[in-house]
C-alpha cells in the first residue's frame, strides 16, 4: 500500500485503503502524543500556512498543534470576510503565498469549492481543505471515523451511525457521510425537513424524520450543532422546540444500543442539541474526538508531505 | 461585390430541406435565384458549397452585448462579430446594459452602432420598465418606434405582476413581444446552483424548479386573462416546459426558447467540475431529467427557439470561487456546435429539419411583422444565409474568439459540426470555409 495524495480536498478521493492506512498511521502519531517531548522532524524545514477565512479556532489550533508536532514551520493569515472584502483576489493571495514559499496551504473559506480553486491556481504547494461553506470538512471526518474505529475495535463494518441536527448548514455531515460509508458504516440522518437539503436523496444515507426512529439501535449518535440565525432564518420556531423535538438527552438515547458512543464536532449548545448529562455522561467521546483531530491531521500531514521528500 | 453565388449547395429554406443540390445567388440584398445549376455573372464571389448545408443565417433572440457601459466585457461591434462567426445573421441585444436600454434614444444608438458592426445584425431590446426597477412603464411606443423587437427587463422578472399585465396590453398594439425572465426570486433567493443533488451535495443554496415554474404560470395566466403574446426566454426545467406546453394546447399565445448550455450541460457538470465558476448561470444548470425534457420539448412543438443568452465576462468577473463569481455562460461562437453535436451524440431524436429551425424560422416567426427576414431561405427574401459544415471538427479554444468573453465552460470541447459562412444583408460577414 503506497500512499499517494499530496493533497486533502474532500474524503470522496480516499479508498478505504487509503483511511485504513491513514488510521494506522494516526495510532502512532496519538502514541506520539502521549510522550512527554512531542516533538518529531519529520517535516522540519516545510513552511505551512494556514489560510482562514473565516473564525474557527478550534480547527485552526488542531492543525497548527499537529504541524508544530512534525516540526514544520508554521504561519497563520488571518482573513476576515472574503477575499472581495479584502480587495484582493484568491488567486492573487494564492499566488502570494506560493511565492514566500509555502509548501501547504491549509485553508478554511465560507464558499464552498474554494480549496480547488487554491489548488488549480497554486502550481506547488498541497491543499488542504480545513472546511469550505456547507460543502465538506474533510479532516474532522477523518477524525470522527478514526474517533470511532478506535471504539468499535478497528472496524467499522455493518456499525449504524445516526447524525442528528442542522444537516442543511453542514459542512461536517457531507464528508462524514463519504468517510463512514466507505469504511462500511450505515449512516441514517435525521432533522426537522427545514433543516435538510431538498435533494438529500442524493447523499449516501437513509433520512428519518423521527430521530428515534434515526437513533434506533445505532453504534453511535453524532449531534450537529444548531445556530441561532437559523431560527432568525425561519427554520424552526424556536431553541426550545428544537430541543423538545430534536434534542438529544438519555430519554433519546434510551433507542439506541446500549453504550451507544455520543458525538458532536463542537461547540456545542447544551441544552439544544445536546442535553448537558449527555454531553458530559460516560458515552461522550466529544473530548476525545478534540484529540483525534491532531493526531488525524498529524497522520495526514505525513503522509501526504513527508515520504519520500522528508 | 454585392453578390454571392453558392455553388452545389442543400437548401433548407427555414421549413424543409430542398431536393437535391441547388445553385443560390445573393444580389442586392436578395435572395435572386436557386436553381440546379447557375451561371456566374460578372462580378459574382463565387462560394463552393460542395454538397454542404445553406440555411438561414441563425436568429438569437437573447444576447448580452454589454453596450452601452460594460464595454470592457462586450460591446457591439465584437460581440456582431463573433455572432457573425457563429452562424447568426441576426441578434436581439438585451437591454440590461449600464444605463439600460429603457428610452428611444438608447434604442437608437443600439441600432446605429450595430449597422457598422461588421457582423451580424445588431436588434435592440428595451426594457419594460423605467431603469428597468420594475416600477413604471418605459415609453414603448418610442422605443418600438425607434426600433425595439422585443421589451423584457431580462436578468431579472418583470418585477410587479400589474405592470406585466399592462405591459402586454400596451405592447401589443405595437406589435412588439413581451419577453420575460420566469423566476420568483424570493424562493430563489441567494441561490448559486440547481436545488437538487447538486445543492445538496454542494451546500450551496439552490433555486428550486418551482420558482421557474411560478414565473412562467404567472406569464400564463396574464396570457390568458388579456390574450396577449408573451415570449418566456431560458427555460430550464422539465415541469417548466410542462405548463408552456399545457398553455400552448389551451391555444394560448405563448412562445418560448431554451439555450444552447441547458441542453448542452446539467448539475452533474457542475459537480464534477469541483463547483468551476465558469458553470455558473442562471437559471443554474440543471438536473439531467431536466435536460431530457428540455430535448423532448424541441421536437414536440413546446419550444420555438433555441437563444444563447450570451453572457460575456472579463476574466476578473470569472476566475474566482464559484460564489463571488458573476452569472452567466459565453457561447455565441460555438452554441451551434454544441447543440447540433449534442443532437448527434443523443442519437438524433428530431429530424434535422426540426433542429434547424430553431435556430431560424422558429426565433424568426417571433420577431415584429415589420421584420423582412423572419428566418426563411427562399427566392426573394433578404440575403440572410449560414453554410453549416456537419462534419467539421472543431476545438473551443477561447483565445481565438471575436467575443471579448473571458471565460467558458465550452473551452477545450471538441464538436462536429459548425456553420463556415455567414451572409448578413448580402455581405459575406464572415467565411471560414
Amino acid at each position: 500500500m503506497v500512499w499517494k495524495h499530496r493533497n486533502l480536498l474532500d474524503v470522496d478521493v480516499l479508498s478505504r485503503e487509503d483511511l485504513e492506512l491513514l488510521l494506522d498511521q494516526s495510532v502512532h502519531m496519538e502514541d506520539l502524543l502521549n510522550r512527554p517531548i512531542k516533538k518529531v522532524p519529520a517535516l522540519r524545514g516545510r513552511m505551512i500556512v494556514n489560510l482562514f477565512f473565516e473564525a474557527s479556532t478550534r480547527t485552526r489550533v488542531s492543525f497548527e498543534l499537529a504541524e508544530k508536532f512534525l516540526g514544520a514551520d508554521v504561519v497563520n493569515w488571518s482573513v476576515s470576510g472574503s477575499s472581495i472584502s479584502k480587495g484582493e483576489t484568491l488567486r492573487d493571495t494564492a499566488w502570494t503565498l506560493e511565492a514566500m514559499g509555502a509548501d501547504a496551504v491549509v485553508v478554511r473559506h465560507p464558499m464552498p469549492g474554494t480549496p480547488w480553486y487554491l489548488k488549480e491556481k497554486l502550481k506547488r504547494a498541497s491543499v488542504f481543505n480545513a472546511g469550505d461553506g456547507a460543502h465538506a470538512h474533510p479532516t474532522q471526518a477523518l477524525l470522527d471515523v478514526y474517533t470511532a474505529w478506535k471504539h468499535f475495535d478497528r472496524s467499522l463494518d455493518g456499525r449504524k451511525i445516526a447524525i442528528v441536527g442542522d444537516i442543511l448548514h453542514s459542512r461536517v455531515v457531507r464528508s462524514d457521510i463519504t468517510a463512514f460509508a466507505t469504511l462500511g458504516a450505515k449512516v441514517t440522518l435525521s432533522a426537522p425537513g427545514s433543516l435538510m437539503p431538498r435533494g438529500h436523496a442524493h447523499l449516501n444515507a437513509t433520512y428519518q424524520a423521527d430521530p428515534r426512529e434515526a437513533v434506533k439501535d445505532a453504534d453511535m449518535v453524532y449531534l450537529l450543532r444548531i445556530q441561532r440565525e437559523r431560527q432568525q432564518d425561519g427554520l424552526f420556531p424556536s431553541f426550545e422546540e428544537y430541543h423538545w423535538r430534536y434534542g438529544a438527552n438519555e430519554e433519546l438515547m434510551r433507542y439506541a444500543k446500549p453504550g451507544a458512543l455520543v458525538m458532536h464536532p463542537g461547540p456545542i449548545n447544551r441544552g439544544v442539541e445536546i442535553a448537558s448529562e449527555l454531553a458530559d455522561g460516560p458515552d461522550s467521546v466529544i473530548l476525545e474526538q478534540v484529540r483525534s483531530g491532531v493526531a488525524t491531521r498529524m497522520g495526514l500531514l505525513y503522509l501526504c508531505m513527508g515520504g519520500a521528500e522528508a | 461585390m454585392n453578390n454571392i453565388l453558392f455553388r452545389n449547395v442543400r437548401v433548407f429554406d427555414g421549413k424543409n430541406i430542398q431536393e437535391g443540390t441547388l445553385d443560390v445567388l445573393m444580389s442586392q440584398g436578395k435572395v435572386e435565384r436557386m436553381a440546379p445549376s447557375l451561371d456566374a455573372c460578372e462580378d459574382v464571389r463565387i462560394v463552393e458549397g460542395e454538397g454542404r448545408l445553406l440555411a438561414p443565417a441563425f436568429i438569437d433572440l437573447h444576447t448580452h452585448l454589454r453596450d452601452p457601459g460594460q464595454v470592457h466585457r462586450e460591446d457591439i461591434f465584437s460581440g456582431s462579430r463573433a455572432a457573425a462567426a457563429g452562424g447568426f445573421g441576426v441578434v436581439v441585444a438585451m437591454p440590461n446594459t449600464a444605463p439600460p436600454v429603457d428610452t428611444e434614444a438608447a434604442v437608437a444608438y443600439v441600432l446605429q452602432k450595430g449597422a457598422s458592426a461588421g457582423g451580424a445584425r445588431v436588434l435592440p431590446a428595451g426594457c419594460v420598465s423605467k431603469e428597468r426597477k420594475g416600477e413604471e412603464m418605459a415609453e414603448l411606443g418610442g422605443m418600438a418606434k425607434a426600433g425595439a423587437v422585443f421589451f423584457t427587463d431580462d436578468g431579472s422578472p418583470v418585477k410587479g405582476v400589474r405592470l406585466l399585465m399592462n405591459a402586454l396590453l400596451y405592447a401589443r398594439d405595437l406589435g412588439v413581444r413581451v419577453m420575460e425572465h420566469p423566476q420568483d426570486t424570493d424562493l430563489s433567493r441567494d441561490f448559486q446552483v440547481h436545488e437538487g443533488r447538486c445543492s445538496a451535495l454542494s451546500g450551496m443554496r439552490g433555486y428550486p424548479a418551482a420558482a421557474e415554474v411560478i414565473g412562467i404560470t404567472r406569464g400564463i395566466a396574464l396570457v390568458r386573462e388579456t390574450g396577449c403574446p408573451l415570449h418566456l426566454t431560458h427555460v430550464s426545467t422539465a415541469q417548466g416546459l410542462a405548463e408552456i406546453r399545457l398553455a400552448k394546447a389551451e391555444g394560448l399565445p405563448v412562445s418560448c426558447d431554451v439555450t444552447p448550455h441547458h441542453l448542452v450541460f446539467s448539475e452533474e457538470d457542475v459537480l464534477a467540475s469541483h463547483l468551476t465558476a465558469s458553470f455558473k448561470v442562471s437559471p443554474p444548470l440543471r438536473s439531467t431529467e431536466d435536460v431530457d425534457a428540455l430535448w423532448k420539448g424541441l421536437f414536440d412543438g413546446t419550444v420555438d427557439a433555441i437563444a444563447t443568452d450570451h453572457a460575456p465576462w472579463h476574466l476578473d468577473d470569472k476566475d474566482l470561487p464559484f460564489m463571488e463569481a458573476s452569472f452567466g455562460i459565453a457561447s455565441l461562437e460555438c452554441a451551434f456546435g454544441a447543440v447540433f453535436s449534442a443532437w448527434h451524440s443523443r442519437g438524433c431524436p428530431g429530424s434535422l429539419e426540426s433542429l434547424l429551425a430553431l435556430w431560424t424560422s422558429g426565433p424568426g416567426s417571433l420577431l415584429p411583422s415589420s421584420e423582412e427576414y423572419r428566418g426563411m431561405l427562399r427566392e426573394g427574401s433578404p440575403a440572410y444565409c449560414t453554410l453549416i459544415d456537419e462534419n467539421r471538427e472543431n476545438t473551443v479554444d477561447i483565445a481565438a474568439w471575436k467575443s471579448k468573453a473571458g471565460v467558458t465552460p465550452y473551452q477545450g470541447r471538441a464538436f462536429r459540426g459548425w456553420p463556415v459562412c455567414t451572409v448578413v444583408g448580402g455581405t459575406l460577414v464572415h467565411d471560414a470555409l
